[in-house]
């Protein structure tokens, strides 16, 4: 087997985790990873690839003819089906995302509002320590 | 028994499978409780089982060909399982824990026609299968399956926060999932088989070669994904802190270490003829699990979300893991196996309590809840036990396998990750010992205004009793405390040099016995300066405020929330595993 198909497949995994992590919308990141996806499928099909020979189904022809490596093309049949189940979950969860958020930007749909939540445990003693200062000012 | 014992090795499999289709095409015409019942009896049918076939493989793995396809010649076309003691065990652990959080789950969720007990029935059949296989590529389903069925159970409540935290969970794992059949695309390519036995026996015979490194640093890095390690480790907080309480229980408890038990599994028997990937193993496991550890217990010391808080608590309990794992030693991995179990159990009790204070006192933030569990004071009591067995408590399970990672460390000179070890586990049973003295003494500071939690507002269902709830989180702990020292260190050296394919060696180091009580300390110390901070004189306050707030301030922007930080942090993992990999 040639480079080739390392290379493609590499590529399609570095751009598909580049869309990824600078995607703005839920749906072009489902997208991205497709794309992320369809570099495992070239590779595992490049790499039961076999020059000149036959698709491994035997029916019109002799047992023995030289075929190409037929459990590679079972594992990327598997794996179509998981691509599917993954981007149908994917695209329930945005939906409801949306409902629920009325965004599809990943920015406004933190888990937890982490950006907000986050450090407030630590500045607990400052801001409760603020709190009773005022407190004594005002009595 | 006419039976031979390897007919029964696809039960613990099937069974859930079984029950799960069962339910999905009866649900809507069964009574109320009725998927409870099946559900319990099918998870405890899996821990029976496990059990039974464990015994019987304490002597020599059993081997089981789906179809009677066996192999000719050498020459491997079937699939097969083939359970080893440890195995065994791993999988009857997690059919208790199951049983277990469906009894705690019972009623848990209304109306959903069994729903939540078909996930969890098939999330179960995975993960036994994941314990069981011997084939590379079955074992890629069943991780796969695991995730789907994860996933899903992360999102039940399509809650907001539930949502986003299900996205960002969903896609990391299921870049793992594929980087993972990269890896497996390519080791097959090299040896022209799937079987865990002949791809060792063709990468032993093949020497140094760049596509078997370039397999294990695919394979790898979808393991450590699941197993939350850094740089990996984002999703885990995102999930386990939005996914409703009994599946929290499961994720913490058996998901996140059967990743790591995965990568056990995968680098000693797969690639354990391989010098290359021996010789990296060491540094990269035990240099990314002591900076896991660490990482992991200083977060957890920063959270105020109770389920936030275990989640990194777990993060830092997988890296502690993983430096076992990094020893390459039948101590180390025997330390980690049964530090799977104990904290397991542990760790799923931690995630009842914290069920138990969504359910009746609705809500699930440390300040929001000072002192509002004194009336159901049992929580508390669990709660201060399952946090001192946390950190290191001499006591059953967690502390055997602590006791046995630090030996492995500790005898091949890691002072730094011994070190990681034991400050890990000090800052994780920290922050749950001063989560339990504020929940339940009503202990630190008036919180005045910051009492309002800033998350979203959370609640679990109300209607189940007390004693039902918090039983399964005593039967948690009773056990972890329970389970016999004596027989565990007997049977270990001989189940791990079957599970790792390796001669067996002499009896299994231990660390020194002041390691966990420093931890308990550090631990007590910690909680005790979190809650009474405010009564310290300045001088001791001060030094501390300053030192923590910058390296604090920069984790919290690392956890950003951000679907597109974590996939590029993912993108450095990948690299560094592939560094070292090249170096060596």
């Amino acid at each position: 087997m040639s480079v080739l198909p390392y290379a493609v497949a590499a590529w399609l995994f570095g751009v598909g985790l580049y869309g990824i992590a600078t995607s703005r919308n839920f749906i072009h990141l489902v997208g991205c990873l497709g794309v992320c996806q369809s570099a495992t499928y070239v590779l595992l099909l490049g790499l039961g690839y076999r020059w000149g020979s036959i698709a491994p189904i035997f029916y019109d022809h002799p047992p023995g003819t030289p075929a190409v490596d037929p459990v590679m093309q079972a594992l990327v049949l598997t794996d179509i089906v998981v691509g599917a189940t993954l981007t149908a979950l994917l695209l329930v969860l945005t939906v409801q995302a949306y409902k629920r958020g009325g965004s599809l930007d990943p920015e406004k749909l933190r888990p937890m509002r982490a950006g907000g939540k986050s450090g407030q445990r630590q500045d607990a003693g400052h801001t409760s320590g603020r709190v009773s200062e005022g407190g004594r000012k005002a009595s | 028994m006419t039976l031979a014992p390897a007919v029964l090795l696809p039960l613990p499999v099937a069974i859930p499978l079984v029950f799960c289709a069962a339910l999905l095409a009866t649900a809507h015409l069964l009574p109320g409780r009725a998927p409870d019942v099946l559900a319990l009896l099918a998870a405890l049918a899996v821990a029976v089982l496990s059990a039974v076939i464990a015994v019987h493989a304490a002597d020599k793995p059993l081997v089981y060909w789906f179809g009677g396809w066996e192999p000719h010649d050498g020459v491997h076309l079937g699939i097969g399982f083939s359970v080893d003691a440890a195995s065994g065990w791993i999988a009857a652990f997690i059919g208790l824990l199951y049983a277990l959080t469906f009894v705690f789950a019972w009623g848990f969720f209304d109306r959903t026609h069994g729903h939540f007990h078909i996930l969890m029935l098939l999330f179960l059949a995975a993960m036994v299968g994941f314990c069981f296989t011997r084939d590379m590529f079955n074992l890629f389903v069943w991780f796969e399956v695991m995730s789907v069925a994860a996933f899903a159970l992360t999102a039940y409540h399509l809650a907001e926060s539930s949502l986003s935290g299900a996205i960002n969970f969903t896609v990391v794992n299921s870049l793992a999932g594929f980087l993972m059949l990269g890896g497996i695309g390519l080791i097959y390519a090299q040896t022209g088989t799937l079987d865990f036995d002949s791809i060792a026996a063709a990468v032993a015979r093949g020497g140094r070669d760049p596509v078997v490194a370039g397999a294990f640093c695919l394979v790898a890095a979808a393991l450590m994904i699941k197993g939350a390690i850094v740089p990996f480790q984002f999703w885990l907080a995102d999930a386990h802190a939005v996914a409703p309480s009994p599946v929290s229980v499961i994720f913490s408890g058996s998901m996140v270490s059967l990743g790591l038990f995965g990568l056990a599994k995968v680098s000693a028997v797969v690639f354990g003829g391989s010098d290359q990937v021996q010789g990296a193993l060491p540094m990269l496991l035990i240099g990314l699990g002591s900076v896991t550890a660490l990482l992991g217990g200083w977060m957890a010391l920063l959270q105020r979300h109770l389920k936030r808080m275990l989640a990194f608590s777990t993060i830092s309990h997988a890296g502690i893991m993983l430096t076992g794992l990094g020893a390459l030693s039948i101590g180390g991995t025997g330390g980690m196996l049964v530090y799977v179990v104990g904290h397991g159990l542990v760790k799923g009790a931690l995630f009842m309590i914290a069920g138990i204070l969504l359910a009746t006192q609705a809500s699930i933030d440390e300040i929001a809840l000072r002192g509002l569990g004194r009336g159901i004071w049992p929580a508390g009591i669990a709660m201060a036990l399952a946090a001192l067995l946390l950190c290191g408590l001499p006591v059953g399970a967690l502390d055997q396998g602590t006791r046995l990672v630090q030996g492995a460390l500790s005898a091949q000179g890691h002072g730094v990750a011994l070190a990681a070890t034991a400050i890990g586990a000090a800052l994780t049973g920290a922050a749950v010992l001063r989560a339990a003295g504020r929940i339940f003494l009503g202990l630190g500071p008036d919180p005045g205004d910051e009492a309002g939690a800033p998350s979203e507002d959370e609640r679990e269902k109300a209607n189940r009793p007390l004693w039902l709830m918090l039983a399964p989180c005593c039967v948690l702990l009773a056990v972890d405390m329970a389970l016999p020292a004596g027989p565990i260190a007997h049977a270990l050296p001989r189940a791990v040099s079957a599970f790792m394919h390796r001669p067996e060696g002499g009896p299994l180091a231990e660390g020194p016995g002041w390691l966990p009580w420093a931890s308990v300390a550090a631990a007590l110390a910690g909680a005790g300066y979190g809650l009474f901070r405010n009564r310290l004189p300045a001088f001791v306050v001060q030094p501390v405020r300053a030192t923590q707030s910058v390296p604090t301030r920069a984790l919290e922007i690392l956890h950003s929330g951000l679907i597109g930080d974590y996939a590029a942090w993912l993108a450095v993992g990948v690299a560094v595993i592939a560094a070292v990999l090249a170096l060596v």
